[in-house]
């Protein structure tokens, strides 16, 4: 129980010593990437304003992506070495990256529909976008259900690591099956093919978003540390305030 | 280990495990033939949702009969380790030689056995009834077979990790079906060979997730089983 309870504690200290200058960082990043974003850039030769949509839609999808990984690496912390702070940034990470998907859609529909006249296509890289919504959401509803909570922290772990391999392969999959999407402009061979007054406010809004997911995720890893604190008080008392006879008899 | 001692620990409980879920099926083979018929229905509904011109059935024809497939091989998999696990069965496996990943291939290999095969011995004739060329019933069989294999597999996977869950077959439906996506997209694309060639790419890359899932879905299912042992146990 102790040393259970010595890693979360210390984790504690760290988060908090890390989240009011991270809080701080997100606030400007995320300020400024918007004033460049949507006053301080030129809107697109092709695209016009809409343009503007990519500098959430793209941080979106970054962090929707990245937090499929984190959550993968968070199973294999906990399956392998049965981490316990592995099991709860799984379940304070789950639902930031389906948020996160959540947004890369409803953000791409909204360019969709005057860019490609319809708000969904079924394009390779908007199906997978949506496959990978669904994986969080099974994560999500896996974790938590059972009527015990902790009893869904390793089929979730587990559930992660699957997809770790199995997400992959379903992205190759419907890269396969079809693809409409333009080519990813950002990180590629031969370099950044965007207008460096329009890099700023992307990768400001980048870097921004990142910050913004680690405060929330740390946020959440606290809420949960400290229902779990609550629950654990709770229980002593109810044992403690059984009458003598009760415990035993 | 040498052949013998190999022999002594592990196939002989195997083959047993093996002849005692075939024997339970066959026991219960009713639910088998529920499955062969929830398969059936699915099919059926398809023509009276569209209309019943051949032209336009036959294009859908394979898409339909691999939903369907997928449909009615999950709706099997919520009670393949219930049973088990409530009776005790599941702490007699971890107690004895046999390792619970391959007490877990064996379910699935027995599974698929009752419940896929009559699938595929009925696929032509829902073929037929849905106009598809006779010429084209090898692909289809074929991938239709591997594809079976590997949605036994992910099932496998569900059925371990929900085991004890509250969510039942839905829970386990939201879980296995998006990872089962490439078993589809490679599935279809398999049973419609555009050269007439019956071994295409999107078959040997069907094989291929097959064959990811044979190495991953026991281990998997065998560490959810023991976390679900513990807990009854306990």
């Amino acid at each position: 129980m102790f040393d259970y309870l010595a890693n979360p504690t210390r984790f504690m200290r760290l988060a908090d010593w890390l989240l009011r200058p991270l809080a701080l960082l997100a606030t400007g990043l995320l300020a400024a990437g918007l004033y460049y974003g949507l006053l301080a850039s030129p809107p697109d030769y092709q695209q016009g304003e809409t343009v503007r949509i990519m500098y959430v839609h793209v941080p979106a999808a970054w962090l929707a992506s990245l937090g499929y990984v984190a959550l993968g690496l968070c199973g294999l912390f906990y399956v392998v070495w049965r981490h316990p702070l592995a099991d709860v940034a799984l379940r304070a990470m789950a639902p930031v990256g389906a948020m996160f998907a959540f947004l890369t859609l409803v953000t791409g529909a909204f360019w969709g529909k005057p860019m490609w006249g319809a708000w969904w296509v079924w394009d390779a890289r908007l199906t997978s976008m949506l496959i990978l919504f669904f994986f969080y959401l099974g994560v999500i509803a896996l974790a938590n259900g059972f009527d015990q909570p902790e009893r869904g922290s390793r089929p979730a772990a587990l559930l992660a690591l699957v997809g770790m391999i199995n997400v992959p392969i379903v992205k190759f999959s419907v890269d396969w099956w079809n693809t409409l999407h333009q080519p990813a402009s950002l990180i590629r061979s031969g370099g950044v093919s965007i207008d460096p007054a329009m890099l700023t406010p992307l990768l400001l809004m980048l870097a921004g978003t990142h910050c913004y997911f680690a405060v929330i995720v740390i946020l959440r890893m606290k809420s949960i540390l400290a229902e779990r604190r609550i629950m654990t008080m709770q229980l002593r008392r109810a044992a403690t305030a059984m009458p003598p006879d009760g415990g035993t008899g | 280990m040498t052949g013998r001692a190999m022999s002594a620990t592990v196939i002989t409980p195997l083959g047993a495990q093996i002849r005692r879920d075939i024997a339970l099926g066959w026991r219960g083979r009713g639910q088998a033939l529920v499955m062969l018929g929830f398969f059936l229905i699915i099919i059926t509904l398809f023509p009276l949702a569209t209309g019943p011109d051949a032209a336009q059935l036959r294009p859908i024809a394979i898409p339909v009969i691999w939903i369907a497939a997928m449909l009615a091989s999950l709706a099997g998999f919520t009670r393949i380790f219930a049973d088990d696990v409530r009776c005790g069965w599941v702490d007699q496996v971890a107690l004895s030689p046999l390792p619970l990943a391959l007490y877990a291939l064996a379910k699935a290999v027995v599974h698929w056995a009752l419940t896929a095969l009559p699938m595929l011995v009925a696929t032509p004739l829902m073929g037929l009834m849905l106009y598809l060329e006779p010429a084209g019933m090898p692909a289809l069989l074929l991938a239709l077979a591997l594809g079976t294999m590997a949605l036994t597999l992910l099932g496998l996977i569900g059925a371990a990790l929900t085991e004890g869950a509250r969510g039942g077959n839905g829970l386990l439906a939201v879980l296995v079906l998006p990872l089962a996506v490439p078993v589809l997209i490679f599935g279809v694309l398999a049973s419609t060979p555009a050269d007439g060639g019956i071994v295409t790419p999107h078959l040997m890359l069907l094989g291929a997730v097959l064959l990811v899932l044979l190495a991953l879905a026991p281990l998997v299912a065998a560490m959810a089983l023991a976390e679900a042992e513990a807990e009854t146990g306990a």
